[in-house]
């Protein structure tokens, strides 16, 4: 079997063995869900029934969307990746034939896969009881694979970002920055047609948007496949981001002992 | 000194040991903070009041909870590890000596980077909050009586794991679940929600409430606050002592 699928399957079966804390996620997850209906339920009521275009039902798809796609990934990636190559893990990794980031990226990708077939339903089921049918089930069917990329893009990231520790022996920092771009840039937390103008278009043009924004956007009722052809881009870019960073960092890579 | 204060003393000492590695951690966690004011920022700039709260209010809220955040997680950071202590058998060696066990396992570890929240809340507090020596005494109530409601409610959830077994996965999705209500206006859920909010997940107790006070003060909401307090305390304190009943040994002596 092909070593990445070997890899992407492990990652995959692994997750779906661990039901504790597939559960402890979905339970977070459901959490979430019922917060942001609440805080957005107000927000829009209090906006007369619409905020920029988005109404309550819109948004609430839109956070669904947004969350599952970033739930998917492992939330402390980057610091773990960071560790393994701060304690020189990452050299025993290196001996195996095969890309270690690539290794690593179809891994991480398998776990996530897993995860989001899990949030994915049970989110749009939650979401689907407390707000409605979505505002298009075409938009609907067209955010599953947004996710997909989303979490993609979110993956090479943490990678690239991470492999700053063959530099830094230490990810934690680059691990905060990372999460925090996601959150407001990313739109996670907020669409970004609520921010002021310039952090708006800043935020256009950084890859971020890319891991939260986009899926929630096409399930916000929005099925544009232009928003999956930009995922697409910024993916090959961050993919070869991440590859740059460990092969320069896999050269300049010392490890004492065993 | 008692026992608990010397091993907290300690716990500080060994946290502070290496002060580049603290202070790193300390600014992270300001950093991160910071991100979720200015998410509040930006939010209540763009819808303006929301249900009587605006983004004073959501501040002031919001440094209640970085403080109690910072006693509950930062100085007694093992309150939400009770779980995984117990299914890694590592209760052994608190067992074994001559102090109360749930005083001495909350009080045997810092965590550098809550203390962050510590050390910020109070800033925030001062910086945003209209501070008036009421306001600070009311400030200073929510958070003691907070902290109590919330490590209360950690060690209830992570005793779980001796009665019902696991990872400590009880733990975790009580604590991800009382932070995150916590972080939000009480006035933004209704019908069931605020229930459990007052109840099974006391969020409304940790930051909603304090800051209903710090507003505008109510003596029998404050007396209500303290015996909320006292009954979080008791049902983490029972809670734990009758799941030691079922604890199995890892035979770990030295972590």
């Amino acid at each position: 079997m092909n070593p990445y699928l070997a890899g992407w399957r492990l990652g995959f079966l692994r997750t779906i063995r661990s039901p504790g804390d597939m559960s402890v996620r979905i339970g977070f997850f459901a959490i979430i869900l019922v917060v942001m209906t609440a805080l957005w339920t107000a927000a829009v009521d209090a906006n007369g029934g619409s905020l920029h275009g988005y109404t309550r039902t819109s948004l609430l798809w839109y956070v669904f969307a947004a969350q599952t796609a970033v739930l998917g990934v492992r939330p402390r990636s980057v610091e773990e990746i960071g560790d393994e190559i701060g304690s020189g893990t990452v050299a025993v990794q290196m001996l195996r034939p095969v890309s270690v980031v690539g290794l690593r990226m179809s891994i991480d990708m398998g776990e996530a896969c897993a995860r989001l077939i899990a949030s994915f339903t049970v989110g749009a089921l939650i979401t689907w009881l407390f707000v409605g049918a979505p505002p298009s089930l075409a938009a609907l069917g067209l955010a599953a694979p947004a996710v997909v990329l989303g979490c993609a893009a979110n993956i090479a990231s943490c990678h690239a970002f991470g492999g700053i520790a063959f530099w830094l022996l230490d990810a934690k920092a680059s691990w905060f920055f990372f999460q925090k771009l996601v959150f407001l840039p990313g739109g996670m937390l907020i669409p970004l047609e609520l921010l002021p103008r310039p952090l708006e278009l800043i935020s256009f043009a950084l890859p971020f948007a890319t891991m939260a924004y986009v899926p929630g956007r096409i399930a916000s009722g929005h099925p544009d496949p232009l928003l999956l052809l930009w995922q697409l881009g910024w993916l090959a870019v961050l993919l070869g981001m991440a590859g740059a960073v460990f092969a320069a960092g896999e050269r300049r890579l010392q490890v004492m002992g065993g | 000194m008692t026992a608990v204060a010397a091993t907290l003393r300690t716990a500080v000492a060994n946290g502070l040991a290496n002060r580049n590695s603290f202070w790193f951690q300390v600014s992270l966690m300001v950093a991160n903070d910071i991100t979720w004011i200015i998410f509040w920022v930006l939010f209540f700039h763009q819808v303006g009041n929301l249900r009587g709260w605006d983004a004073h209010d959501v501040i002031v809220l919001f440094s209640i909870l970085l403080t109690t955040a910072g006693v509950a997680l930062g100085l007694c950071a093992n309150s939400r590890k009770i779980g995984q202590l117990s299914a890694d058998g590592a209760l052994d060696e608190t067992l074994t000596l001559p102090v109360p066990p749930l005083a001495h396992l909350l009080s045997t570890r810092v965590d550098a980077a809550n203390t962050g929240d510590l050390l910020l809340g109070p800033v925030v507090f001062l910086l945003a909050g209209n501070p008036s020596p009421e306001r600070a005494a009311m400030f200073l109530f929510g958070v003691v009586a907070g902290s109590v409601v919330l490590i209360g409610f950690l060690v209830a959830c992570g005793s779980l794991t001796l009665f019902v077994g696991g990872r400590g996965e009880q733990a975790d999705l009580g604590f991800n679940a009382i932070l995150i209500f916590a972080s939000y206006p009480l006035d933004l859920f209704g019908g069931a929600t605020k229930m459990l909010l007052f109840t099974a997940v006391p969020a409304a107790f940790v930051t909603g409430v304090p800051a209903r006070l710090v507003r505008n003060f109510d003596t029998p909401e404050a007396l209500l606050m303290v015996a909320v307090a006292a009954l979080f305390a008791l049902i983490g304190w029972g809670t734990f002592h009758l799941g030691l009943r079922h604890y199995s040994s890892g035979s770990i002596w030295i972590r």
